[in-house]
């Protein structure tokens, strides 16, 4: 099973490195990237005609290259994927006795395998065993800086048609955002906002967002990604309607990062437990 | 205004330089981790307060057809970085040291400085 993965990574990267050779020569002058009449003036030049964006960066990114970004957010989902694969434990194995605090006391209970558990409520809190002190100052901090963080990546995802941002950037915003909850308290209260199955099942949706509105320019009778077809269906002039299948297209990628990027956490600080973490 | 703006950046400067020689410069974690928390707080008051002052007052552009634009807007976004670092720098340098003493590592003293790389304390 060893050799036939080392073959299958091998192959691959033997594929990639023949496949090199088709490329210009680095800072070649005649090719497409370089050339005057070629690429990069037109996107400096027509891409606010075209699209009605701005920032020429989202242009290029959303539009004239967008299967290169469908096949990105796909490849982070797929990232999402091997770690579940390879690390999540659905077996209980993890720590025999449990650690409980009793918070109006401050008292720590440690619970051995077999004992009455206690309900878990405002007056029990379960504790990680690796982490029993209390930690107020970064748990308080990290609540208040929360909601700005959150607001901010809202921003940076609906304003990456003006400024630098954009999908990308905006889902690791939201996704540090939940992963500073589950550092600052524990892993279950991250879990609590964001299950295991709710990040997989978002991640999914941001790829199908974007694969969906790229295969419904397909049934609208155009090409595959040209959003031009989207026009029929809002009314709205061509035009716009690239400029929206932007923000739609960008929308599913700052998903499926955010789900991605939290879920890929909860399996790597927990070693695929999701018991106790960080 | 502009002397002002640059005594305030300089000095700033200043504290930075001084708090990457601190964290260079002493003994072991915990005493590392006072200027870097210390001077980049001033530092940064200083230098975000020398910018905000630049661009609310008004930048002079040179180009005649450029007119001195003061930018209010700009100076509160800069002075709410200072607020939010403010709150959560002295916070990582509390996570920092927290996570020290779980680990283990006890403070330098002058006696055993020799041993005082991972020494735990028991």
């Amino acid at each position: 099973m060893k050799i036939l993965g080392w073959l299958t990574v091998l192959m691959c990267g033997a594929l990639l490195i023949f496949n090199v050779s088709e490329f210009p020569d680095m800072g070649d002058a005649n090719s497409p990237a370089n050339s005057k009449q070629n690429l990069s003036e037109y996107f400096l030049k027509k891409a606010y005609h075209d699209t009605k964006v701005p920032n020429v960066v989202t242009a290029v990114l959303a539009d004239y290259r967008g299967y290169d970004t469908m096949y990105e957010t796909a490849v982070i989902f797929s990232a999402g994927l091997a770690c579940f694969f390879l690390l999540r434990i659905f077996r209980k194995k993890g720590p025999k006795s449990r650690f409980y605090r009793h918070t109006p006391t401050g008292v720590t209970l440690r619970i051995d395998e077999g004992g009455k558990l206690p309900e878990e409520s405002d007056v029990f809190k379960r504790i990680d065993s690796i982490w029993i002190p209390h930690d107020n100052i970064v748990r308080i901090t990290c609540r208040l800086v929360v909601p700005f963080i959150q607001i901010f990546a809202l921003y940076v995802i609906a304003h990456g048609h003006y400024s630098p941002g954009g999908g990308f950037q905006g889902g690791v915003l939201l996704g540090a955002s939940i992963i500073l909850i589950a550092v600052s308290n524990n892993l279950r209260a991250g879990i609590q906002r964001m299950s295991e199955k709710g990040a997989a099942l978002m991640g999914s949706a941001g790829v199908l967002i974007y694969a969906g509105t790229a295969a419904l320019c397909l049934l609208l009778g155009s090409q595959f990604l040209n959003y031009n077809a989207l026009a029929k269906l809002l009314h709205i002039k061509p035009v716009v309607a690239r400029y929206n299948g932007i923000l739609i297209v960008e929308i599913g990628v700052a998903l499926a990062v955010m789900a991605v990027m939290v879920w890929i956490y909860y399996n790597l600080s927990s070693a695929g437990k999701h018991d106790e973490g960080l | 205004m502009d002397i002002v703006v640059i005594v305030m950046i300089v000095l700033g400067l200043f504290f930075y330089f001084a708090g990457s020689v601190g964290v260079i410069r002493f003994p072991d974690f915990y005493s590392r981790l006072h200027p870097a928390g210390m001077m980049d707080s001033m530092g940064l008051l200083l230098v975000m307060g020398g910018l905000a002052i630049h661009v609310a007052t008004g930048v002079a552009t040179g180009d005649p057809k450029i007119i001195e634009s003061n930018d209010i807007l700009s100076a509160v976004k800069i002075v709410l970085i200072v607020v939010f670092v403010y709150i959560t720098s002295p916070t990582a340098t509390h996570a920092i040291v927290d996570a020290g003493v779980r680990a283990g590592l006890g403070p330098w003293t002058k006696k055993k400085s020799e041993d005082s790389d991972g020494k735990r304390m028991d």
